[in-house]
């Protein structure tokens, strides 16, 4: 049994805000290595919250989470899309619509939104100290809808829904206290599969077009 | 006390700070490098040294030097930059950020005074690296202005707060974010490479092309003491983010700002070890991140103060 003083609530309230800033750092720059490097460490900050609200809760459903999110997303997933961004030899994503450092401080002001939002929201946990999961789990979204939005590139997309989902993980677990483990387990297998399957997609649009622009495939061709 | 410490700092830290990032960044690229004392070397040479000014020059050459150099003159005695409180106490962060300015607007123009292509085109790079920095600098400064609600830099960087302006995500935020200002404003390394000589990479030194003897010196040791003052700066931030766990006595804390101030030092050499030098139209990229800390500082101060 571990007691938890205040100091260990702020230093999760901390690794839960760091996930947040590590997506809006990922938006900022068009190196799809970096992007994908700033996922990871994305991924393990939500690992270790997970690890954290496992420990408060004396919930050992969190703790294998914890482990699948760890294993799946923070180096399966990242280790994928390394691969994929090698074999297609797609090095930065020039952006669209926005410069990327102006995407960049959007993205923080919509953390400011996700605050505001948060906190008209009732809170459903009875520890207040995760209230900050919610503004965190809210920036991830719209963080990820943004960098969807200002991308170029197919693999982007990728990240970007990555992100996204990431965000309803992170409220789900901190608002309440987290998902049934099969319900947790089955969106893994989804996302897993997703990935894969995109990465197939990917392929087969840069064989058959010899880009992957997406700006490019909205007109219909035979 | 405060006089005679921050003489003696004033007079040490800076040039040892750059012989130290030599000696270390040589290290780390397995040569045997100068020693950590080469600072002092060159200034006492510089000295002796003739001066050679060009005829085509005014004496807006010289008053430029000498401006700039008592800018920073200034400004090393009188903030916070090691532990205890400043020997001149009436800079606020506004007067810091102005007269910043000011040095660099006088060093400016005396490299447009000379007339050589060298100094007018490193002028114009200057110019445009320091309006994208100010934004962030002055966002990292205004943050822990909030938490503390005071505008004086010796307010701001004294020890003796209350708990509810110890908040680390705001200062560790905002110490990130000086530092990263401290990178593009000194012309170090991911925005240009302070070794080289090439006309391409050139940003501080081709300012200082016509400066000889003297001159050179002069705003050599305006170069160290803005670097001791950043770097300073930064690590008090830094040491406010863990003002929880530190002691109270102020002969430690001095000894851990002047430790903090070389182990920024060997980040700094790390850094130019293993990053490249930026694409010139890159660099508002780079800058973008330092404003981004600057304003999730900003951010989390009047979330703190709400």
């Amino acid at each position: 049994m571990i007691s938890f003083s205040p100091f260990m609530f702020s230093f999760l309230q901390a690794i839960i805000l760091a996930s947040a800033i590590m997506a809006i750092l990922m938006v900022g720059t068009g190196q799809i290595r970096s992007n994908i490097m700033f996922y990871s460490l994305q991924t393990l900050c939500l690992a270790l919250s997970a690890c954290f609200c496992a420990a408060i809760e004396h919930e050992l459903k969190h703790y294998i989470v914890a482990l699948a999110i760890f294993f799946v997303k923070t180096i399966g997933l990242s280790t994928f899309l390394f691969w994929i961004t090698k074999r297609i030899g797609a090095a930065k994503d020039l952006g669209l619509y926005l410069p990327l450092p102006i995407a960049m401080h959007l993205s923080v002001v919509l953390l400011v939104f996700a605050q505001i939002l948060s906190n008209q929201l009732p809170h459903l946990n009875h520890l207040q100290p995760l209230a900050i999961g919610g503004t965190a789990g809210i920036s991830l979204i719209l963080t990820g809808i943004l960098f969807m939005l200002t991308r170029r590139l197919a693999i982007s997309q990728v990240l970007g829904f990555l992100t996204m989902e990431n965000g309803i993980f992170l409220f789900a677990l901190t608002q309440s206290s987290g998902m049934p483990l099969f319900i947790e387990m089955g969106i893994f297998l989804d996302v897993f599969v997703a990935v894969m399957i995109s990465g197939l997609i990917i392929f087969k649009i840069k064989h058959s077009f010899e880009h992957i622009d997406v700006t490019l495939l909205t007109s219909l061709r035979d | 006390m405060n006089i005679a410490v921050y003489t003696l700092s004033a007079l040490l830290v800076p040039f040892l700070l750059i012989g130290f990032v030599q000696k270390a960044k040589a290290q780390l690229q397995n040569r045997v490098g100068a020693s950590v004392l080469q600072p002092f070397f060159n200034i006492f040479k510089l000295f002796g040294k003739n001066q050679i000014i060009s005829e085509d020059s005014s004496g807006l050459f010289r008053a430029g030097i000498l401006v700039n150099f008592c800018c920073f003159a200034y400004l090393i005695w009188s903030v916070p930059w090691l532990s205890f409180s400043p020997a001149i106490s009436s800079v606020d962060i506004f007067l810091f950020v102005y007269l910043l300015a000011t040095a660099r607007f006088f060093s400016i123009l005396s490299a447009l005074d000379t007339g050589s292509p060298f100094g007018a085109f490193a002028g114009s790079r200057e110019a445009t690296l320091s309006f994208l920095v100010e934004p962030a600098m002055i966002l990292s400064l205004v943050a822990p202005s909030i938490l503390t609600g005071s505008s004086s830099l010796e307010r701001i960087f004294s020890f003796t707060h209350q708990v509810s302006s110890q908040n680390p995500i705001v200062w560790i935020f905002a110490g990130i974010s000086l530092f990263l200002v401290a990178l593009t404003d000194l012309s170090r390394m991911p925005v240009d490479d302070p070794t080289t000589h090439l006309e391409l990479t050139m940003v501080h030194e081709a300012m200082t092309i016509e400066a000889s003897g003297r001159n050179l010196a002069l705003s050599e040791i305006g170069y160290a003491f803005k670097l001791a003052m950043f770097f300073g700066l930064s690590v008090q931030c830094l040491l406010h983010g863990i003002a929880f766990c530190l002691p109270s006595d102020q002969w430690i804390l001095l000894a851990m700002s002047i430790a903090g101030i070389f182990s920024l030092g060997l980040l700094l050499a790390l850094l130019e070890t293993v990053l490249v030098k930026l694409k010139w139209t890159k660099c508002p990229d780079f800058i973008a991140y330092s404003l981004t800390m600057g304003l999730f500082a900003c951010i989390a101060a009047l979330g703190v103060r709400a």
